[in-house]
């Protein structure tokens, strides 16, 4: 805490706003309505099987696999995709839904709060896949939207070769228009929202070189969505 | 690095970017395949005008309540326990910056792709200290493994390489034996890096956009290692320009859309986050999270005629259809922000000395505003750049000189006139089939690039044939 107010002693926060406020010709501001947003766009609300085909023909151009499953054989689709993918560690969380769904998994890594820092690094990158429960999915740009809570850490969704997002088919929406929405009104009305929030759009990639399109860089190397 | 990446001529740089075949093959390659990719993505979305007003209009309503919602955004950040830091300058962001290595005694950091913290010249200031400093982005850790070379362009900063030199560097300098191919480079690239993120001290990010409303900061990636940055090291500093903030994650979402179109043509990147500091309970994430917010010349350009370029999101899509930037290449700015917004924006951040040449660097046919996702007038505001250069008297002598003749003649017609029947006699010593072929100054320019005719013969000229014919009717 010592630190912090030394660091901060500094700080120059009011002459630096004052400074801009002058800049603007104007003295400071305490209250600024925030715009609504006119944004273009359908207005429509898809049916779900609509949803489902955006997502699915996005996935195609972002590399990512998608399997349509159901809870009843969603842990034999799962078994299927670890076993094809050449096994090891998976990588969960203590997300209600794995119990809801029944899953349970050979070689096991929880990510956990009580195993501190180090600890859950080290299972992340110890696991071959991560599995992980989409908070919302996004048909148009083949999303899957993510939350860090104490059980679910924010190198979870980064270090094992594999990534494996459980889809909900009712938390498809058409595009991030209504995740914004709901996640800001999540914040305007003082709702618990994650620390971090990941919107995450296939496997890792880079066209770095030549501009020529390498999948894997430093993330996963391989993406699934598996639809229930 | 600083915003100044190399001190030659203009002259001298634009030359060598042009006697580059392979650099100017690899940009024109570069720019057809990322301008169709922009095309098609907005084509797909629809409707995009209405989405550039609604992008300009969130940029605009930002700016002009700037110190509100940086105030909002540093009451949120501190309630989240962050730190937020206000630098005017590029010395106070890295001072502050190099105190934090200090009092955390960091000897290893790990970087994801910032143009502010090469404007800032952290890397200068962190390995003075005896920091061992890995930018992750891959692009990037390939121009610091070639003696940390400038970035050609903001969005994929080693395009002016080819994987045959990639591959060299990378076997000279970190032993890599393996082929060319760009799957194996980047494979090898995330082995090495994969290391450096797990023993990182500090990890240091740029920031697409900060939400005020929420505390946090927005990182658009493709490869995931700014996630890896700010997710597993202890401290995460994130480096700001102080423009660079939206209310809300509304609005933060229309620019992502923007952005991730106009820069790369996909809908949306594969990783966007929104982080801040970790909550309480969370195992990773910064236990210590700071945000600087970087001023070093913006606040000259707010209010200012050139008030727009402040509106820049770094998309590099006005790069991608510079006819300018295409032949020179991205180098011979000589700026870590290349491109037509380089060519505004520089000038405004470095000055004139350095930079009056930058907005000479275009032929104002105004792509570069067509394609910009937040509307700024970018062709218009080269022009400013140039009346402001010529008030203050800062042309060459030649040139000034050469325009001074040609005000004379152009406003005289009996002195235009007489040098139209002067042209053709006076031209033959420099002329050679028709074609001019030396000359002076503005003469010089042209001729570089394209054919300038001979002026025709006295008798031969529109005029006379004008007053000749029949009996000079045309009068």
């Amino acid at each position: 805490m010592n630190m912090q107010q030394s660091l901060n002693s500094n700080n120059n926060q009011e002459s630096f706003l004052d400074h801009i406020a002058a800049k603007l010709g104007r003295g400071r501001i305490h209250h600024v309505e925030r715009p609504k947003l006119f944004l273009p766009g359908r207005k429509d609300a898809p049916a779900t099987e609509e949803l489902v085909g955006i997502l699915k023909e996005q996935c195609f151009f972002i590399h990512t696999q998608v399997i349509e499953s159901s809870p009843v054989i969603l842990q034999q689709t799962l078994d299927d995709l670890l076993a094809a993918n050449g096994g090891g560690a998976v990588l969960v969380s203590a997300d209600p839904r794995f119990a809801q769904y029944g899953l349970k998994f050979a070689d096991p890594l929880l990510w956990e709060a009580a195993a501190g820092r180090d600890e859950n690094i080290r299972r992340a990158a110890a696991a071959g896949t991560a599995v992980v429960f989409a908070d919302y999915a996004l048909a148009e740009s083949g999303t899957i939207v993510v939350e860090s809570r104490p059980d679910q850490g924010r190198a979870f969704h980064f270090l094992a070769e594999h990534y494996i997002a459980v889809i909900e088919r009712s938390r498809i929406v058409p595009r991030s228009t209504q995740a914004a929405a709901d996640l800001n009104r999540r914040v305007m009305t003082g709702e618990p929202i994650g620390s971090c929030i990941n919107l995450i759009s296939g496997p890792s990639n880079s066209a770095d070189i030549e501009m020529q399109l390498v999948v894997g860089v430093h993330g996963p190397l391989r993406a699934t969505y598996v639809l229930i | 690095m600083s915003l100044q990446t190399d001190n030659r001529k203009f002259s001298e740089r634009t030359a060598e970017g042009i006697d580059n075949p392979f650099m100017r093959s690899a940009v024109s390659s570069a720019q057809d395949s990322l301008k169709t990719r922009r095309l098609t993505a907005a084509t797909a979305l629809g409707e995009w005008e209405e989405w550039r007003k609604a992008g300009q209009q969130i940029r605009q309503h930002t700016l002009k309540h700037l110190d509100y919602y940086l105030q909002e955004l540093a009451a949120n950040i501190e309630r989240r326990g962050g730190h937020i830091y206000f630098a005017r300058t590029k010395e106070e962001a890295s001072a502050y910056i190099g105190r934090i290595v200090e009092q955390k005694s960091a000897k290893r950091i790990v970087k994801s792709k910032s143009m502010v913290t090469e404007e800032i010249e952290l890397n200068h200031v962190l390995l003075a200290m005896g920091c061992e400093v890995t930018e992750t982005d891959l692009g990037e850790y390939i121009l610091q493994v070639d003696d940390w070379e400038a970035p050609s362009h903001i969005v994929a900063p080693a395009l002016h390489k080819d994987r045959k030199q990639i591959r060299r560097v990378f076997a000279e300098r970190l032993g890599y034996q393996g082929d060319e191919t760009p799957e194996n480079l980047a494979r090898f690239a995330r082995e090495v890096l994969r290391q450096k993120f797990l023993e990182a001290d500090i990890g240091i990010t740029g920031c697409n956009f900060a939400v005020a409303n929420l505390g946090a900061i927005n990182l658009v990636t493709n490869e995931g290692n700014g996630d890896l940055t700010a997710a597993i090291p202890k401290t995460h500093i994130a480096v700001m320009g102080m423009e660079r903030i939206v209310p809300s994650l509304e609005e933060m979402e229309v620019l992502d859309n923007l952005l991730c179109r106009s820069a790369v043509g996909q809908k949306l990147t594969s990783y966007i986050t929104v982080m801040g500091p970790s909550a309480p309970g969370e195992a990773d994430g910064p236990e210590e999270f700071h945000l600087v917010v970087v001023d070093n010349g913006r606040s000259d350009i707010l209010g200012s005629e050139f008030n727009e370029a402040l509106q820049c999101i770094r998309c590099g899509a006005c790069l991608n259809v510079c006819p300018v930037y295409r032949h020179i290449g991205g180098h011979s700015y000589g700026s870590i922000y290349p491109g037509p917004i380089g060519a505004v924006i520089t000038p405004l951040l470095g000055g004139y000395d350095n930079y009056k040449e930058l907005p000479y660097a275009s032929s104002l046919c105004a792509a570069c505003t067509d394609v910009c996702p937040v509307k700024i007038p970018l062709h218009e505001q080269l022009i400013r750049h140039r009346q402001k250069i010529v008030e203050q008297g800062r042309t060459g002598t030649a040139d000034r000189l050469q325009m001074k003749a040609a005000s004379r003649v152009l406003s005289s017609p009996s002195l235009f006139g007489k040098v139209l029947r002067l042209a053709n006699p006076g031209s033959r010593m420099v002329s050679s089939r028709g074609r001019i072929v030396r000359g002076p100054g503005i003469v010089k320019g042209w001729i570089n690039a394209r054919d300038l005719p001979q002026p025709v013969r006295q008798q031969d000229s529109f005029r006379s044939w004008m007053e000749n014919r029949k009996g000079g009717a045309g009068k």
